[in-house]
């Protein structure tokens, strides 16, 4: 018996046989755009994925009827196999008599273009893929931000692209394209489509880690939560080069309502209206999302993903899409979401896949990350970090020793009867804690030590490492530059209320480099060096993560100034020295007088007058031939 | 290391106030303010290395340094507030009596011109109980002076000697000070200087009154004693008002500011000290 199948990749012309456009840099399970789209389609719908994706999307659509839209002819081979339909070609090989429930651009509509065949710029992509939108359906649009956090932390500027992909180098002198999100949902709607919710996704809009509800990031401009993800996602890669720290860029810019203008890029979500056709070529079908967005659809896609389905609202219309979606940590930890409810925001982490050949090993390690401990509400508040960095610029010491010495307290009020701090709360460092007032409260709690550290010791290795980024960073602080990080850590400590000692934070330190060790899944011989790489901080190094040329130059101005301070240190002890050793000839001689017998008593008594005439006269001579050479070159001169 | 940071003793208590013992303290990475001064904190004339760090009593002074210029400038607390720590535990004066008064001293390179006659008729006809005068040891060697004052029937000390070039430092001058302090009822001064704030700290009835007489060569960068009147008015007077003075006299002193043992530590250097460093 033979089985017939249709060819599944499609060549209606205008394909790229030597290319490719699958992304390099692929997050576990597709990141938190798979999440996003696992919550968009509900079970059964068609998906037109137009353009370059994550092949990992496919498994997160296993649920839908998925049709590829690519230029590449290898990639479209890739996902063929992978059981998708797959059409090769530029927009205009869609089959015109086709729609879809949901299409999406998330790679943006340059790469929807193929090299061959008429250009239809950045409109007519659009238009093309407008049509191909059911009736009832949503477009899922990418537009990268030409001022984006990474656009202004970049070594390179925009426009010198050279590399292959640059055969036309589309940018913000293009007035044919959107530049920002309101310039986008003015096309969208003149395109026909309703704009809905967006999204802004850091810290790379190819393989964002961070999606955040935009008009959420822009409103809540002091969320710990927003501070949290938008630092943790830029952070960054340790081996990238930029102008200026990407982590601080993305922070100053949640703190000035700017989150989501400063934003890589934006995800931006259109729905077409159920009775209002562009054309009649594809009535909807059975089983297409009918409903307008809101909740019936909420319940839709909250059925099919297993979700919280929350009576809360979103702004821009979607409560039943998160107002966050994050991927940190190790791999299989998978995407944790946040979701608006009445009574404010939950952690969802459903989509995470269990612990499978690293939990042998669990509990060996220090720390490990449990995102089963992601159910609870999120609390509110500000993050500890930032307002320990503010009160240090402000040089504000009240504050500091508010908030450290509440800090301290807390803490001390979760430890043991043998005063041992244990899951979270032992890790709950300065960047994973809010406040709110007087109270404090762990941001993540899913981020564990397996065994539990004493009270001193996780309080020294928060402000270690505290200490650590406030030097390394080049921060102004009340303190003097004479102190390294261990000495500050005592500092801090002593602000806290707490009298830490120095071999406290050096076993803060070692603590600290087991725990990273664990959570990054280093070997012993990884672990062993990162805590050499520890101890060696200095604060005059750069910071730890991406190399900076604004701060690689600031670690050397300080370098500069602790030469200037030694040097002006040096000269100063010379000079007290020579005073002190004249202080100590004095001295002698007097204890020599007194000390000496009778007759060398009386002799240095005789001696000393002619001592001192001699001394005189040698003086003077000196005076008089400088004097004399002085006048010769005046009388030359006349 | 510098030999102002032993004035007063001043090294000798924060060396206690560590845990470092009573013997001669270890050299201070920096400069401790050693008066209470409406400058940058340190002493003008004496020859400093740049950008070593100031240890300051308030958070105004580290402001102040700062705007002139001053770098690595740290907010510790006055020495006399560690003071205050260390005897924390001392049993109370059974009887506090009468007023400790300081006529306003100069240094020795500095002379005071005004009328001493004068401001003992002031002291007599304004002080209800019995009157100790402390005078700067310069003017209690001063026979004339001293005796001035004994004839007007006060009990006049000193407190000892602050010090110079690490020789004849007094290293207990300041616990003189606290117990004489602890024994009166009021401080008072023909200006406000250190001694008016650790009395007020010390829990006496602060009064700045009569002629603030003047140093033959006073630097007047910082606006002399016509600024302390404009900026501080609420602590001149035979009478001030109590509450008020003991907030001052915390935020002057810094006493919110002060460090724990191993915090101070740091902050002066010394908290990877060899054996030799400390000696007897």
């Amino acid at each position: 018996m033979t089985t017939e199948t249709a060819p599944r990749v499609a060549l209606p012309g205008g394909e790229m046989l030597a290319w490719s456009d699958l992304p390099e840099r692929r997050l576990a399970e597709g990141g938190p755009l798979a999440a996003l789209l696992a919550r968009l389609v509900p079970a059964g719908a068609r998906v037109l994925l137009a353009g370059p994706h994550d092949p990992a999307l496919l498994a997160r659509l296993a649920h839908a009827a998925v049709t590829c839209l690519l230029r590449s002819h290898p990639d479209g081979v890739v996902l063929a196999d992978r059981g998708a339909r797959v059409v090769v070609g530029g927009p205009a090989g869609l089959p015109d008599d086709e729609q879809w429930d949901v299409v999406v651009a998330a790679a943006g509509l340059d790469a929807v273009e193929s090299v061959e065949g008429h250009r239809l710029g950045w409109d007519g992509v659009l238009a093309r893929l407008v049509t191909a939108v059911a009736p009832g359906g949503t477009l899922l649009l990418r537009v990268d931000n030409p001022l984006g956090v990474h656009r202004l932390v970049a070594v390179s500027p925009w426009y010198v692209d050279r590399s292959d992909r640059a055969w036309s180098v589309g940018g913000v002198l293009d007035a044919g394209r959107p530049a920002n999100p309101a310039q986008a949902r003015a096309r969208l709607a003149s395109a026909g489509l309703r704009p809905e919710a967006g999204f802004a996704a850091y810290p790379d809009p190819d393989a964002p880690t961070v999606l955040v509800a935009a008009d959420e990031l822009d409103r809540r401009a002091t969320s710990g939560l927003f501070d949290a993800m938008l630092h943790g996602a830029c952070a960054g890669d340790p081996g990238a080069t930029v102008l200026q720290d990407p982590a601080r860029l993305a922070v100053d810019a949640l703190h000035a309502g700017l989150g989501s203008a400063l934003a890589p890029g934006w995800l931006l979500l259109a729905h077409r209206p159920a009775g209002v056709a562009t054309d009649d070529r594809a009535p909807a079908q059975p089983g297409a999302v009918t409903a307008d967005a809101g909740p019936d659809s909420a319940a839709v896609s909250g059925a099919v993903a297993g979700g919280p389905v929350d009576s809360g609202t979103v702004a821009g219309g979607r409560a039943d899409l998160p107002v966050a979606l994050v991927q940190t940590g190790p791999p299989g930890v998978g995407v944790v979401e946040v979701h608006a409810g009445a009574d404010g925001w939950r952690w969802w982490a459903g989509g995470a896949t269990p612990r499978s050949e690293a939990a042998p090993f669990a509990s060996r390690e220090v720390a490990h990350r449990d995102v089963a401990a992601l159910h609870g509400p999120v609390p509110e508040g500000r993050l500890l970090r930032t307002l320990l960095l503010d009160a240090c610029l402000r040089r504000d010491l009240h504050t500091l020793r508010h908030l450290l010495r509440g800090y301290a307290t807390w803490l001390a009020a979760q430890a043991d009867a043998d005063g041992r701090l244990a899951g979270a709360t032992a890790l709950a460092g300065t960047d994973n804690v809010v406040v709110v007032g007087d109270e404090f409260a762990v941001l993540d709690p899913s981020w564990q030590a397996t065994a539990p550290l004493e009270l001193d010791v996780a309080l020294a290795r928060s402000l270690w490492r505290f200490a650590a980024a406030l030097l390394t960073g080049g921060y102004a602080h009340p303190w003097a530059s004479t102190l390294d990080v261990a000495g500050l850590t005592v500092v801090l400590g002593g602000v806290a209320g707490r009298d830490l000692s120095r071999a406290t934070v050096a076993a803060a330190v070692e603590a600290e480099a087991a725990i990273t060790a664990a959570l990054r899944g280093l070997d012993a011989e990884g672990r062993v060096r990162l805590a050499d790489e520890l101890r060696a901080v200095s604060p005059t190094d750069p910071p730890a993560g991406p190399r900076s040329y604004q701060q690689l130059r600031e670690a050397w101005l300080r370098q500069r100034e602790e030469m200037t301070r030694l040097s002006a240190l040096l000269k100063w002890t010379e000079e007290l020295l020579t005073s002190r050793e004249r202080a100590l000839r004095r001295a002698d001689a007097t204890i020599n007088l007194l000390s000496g017998s009778l007759s060398y008593r009386v002799g240095r008594l005789a001696i000393t007058p002619a001592r001192l005439a001699k001394r005189g006269a040698r003086a003077a001579k000196r005076r008089a031939t400088a004097a004399l050479n002085q006048r010769r070159p005046d009388q030359e001169q006349q | 290391m510098h030999h102002a940071n032993h004035f007063y003793g001043h090294a000798h208590v924060l060396a206690r106030y560590c845990g470092l013992g009573d013997g001669h303290p270890p050299r201070i990475n920096g400069y401790v303010q050693h008066g209470w001064n409406i400058g940058d904190g340190l002493a003008p004339g004496h020859p400093y290395a740049e950008r070593t760090p100031s240890l300051l009593w308030s958070d105004q002074t580290r402001r102040r340094a700062w705007s002139v210029g001053r770098r690595n400038v740290v907010t510790i607390g006055a020495p006399f507030a560690y003071l205050l720590d260390l005897r924390r535990d001392d049993p109370p004066e059974p009887h506090r009596e009468g007023t400790i008064w300081y006529p306003f001293h100069g240094w020795e390179g500095q002379h005071v011109k005004g009328d001493h006659k004068e401001l003992i008729a002031r002291i007599q006809a304004t002080e209800p109980g019995p009157v100790t005068i402390c005078l700067y040891w310069h003017e209690y060697g001063m026979r004339r002076v001293r005796r001035l004052y004994e004839n007007a029937g006060f009990r006049v000390i000193c407190h000892g000697y602050r010090g110079h070039w690490w020789k004849d430092t007094d290293p207990f001058f300041l616990d003189k000070q606290l117990s004489e302090l602890r024994r009166h009822r009021r401080v008072a001064s023909n200006r406000l200087t250190s001694a008016i704030f650790y009395g007020i700290a010390a829990g006496c009835e602060p009064a700045v009154y009569g002629d603030p007489m003047i140093l033959s060569d006073e630097d007047p960068t910082f606006g002399g004693t016509a600024r302390i009147r404009r900026q501080w008015p609420e602590l001149h007077g035979e009478s001030v008002d109590q509450t008020t003075a003991v907030e001052i006299a915390r935020a002057e002193l810094g006493t919110d500011h002060r460090c724990t043992p191993a915090e101070l530590r740091e902050l002066l250097g010394w908290a990877n000290l060899q054996e030799d460093d400390v000696d007897d």
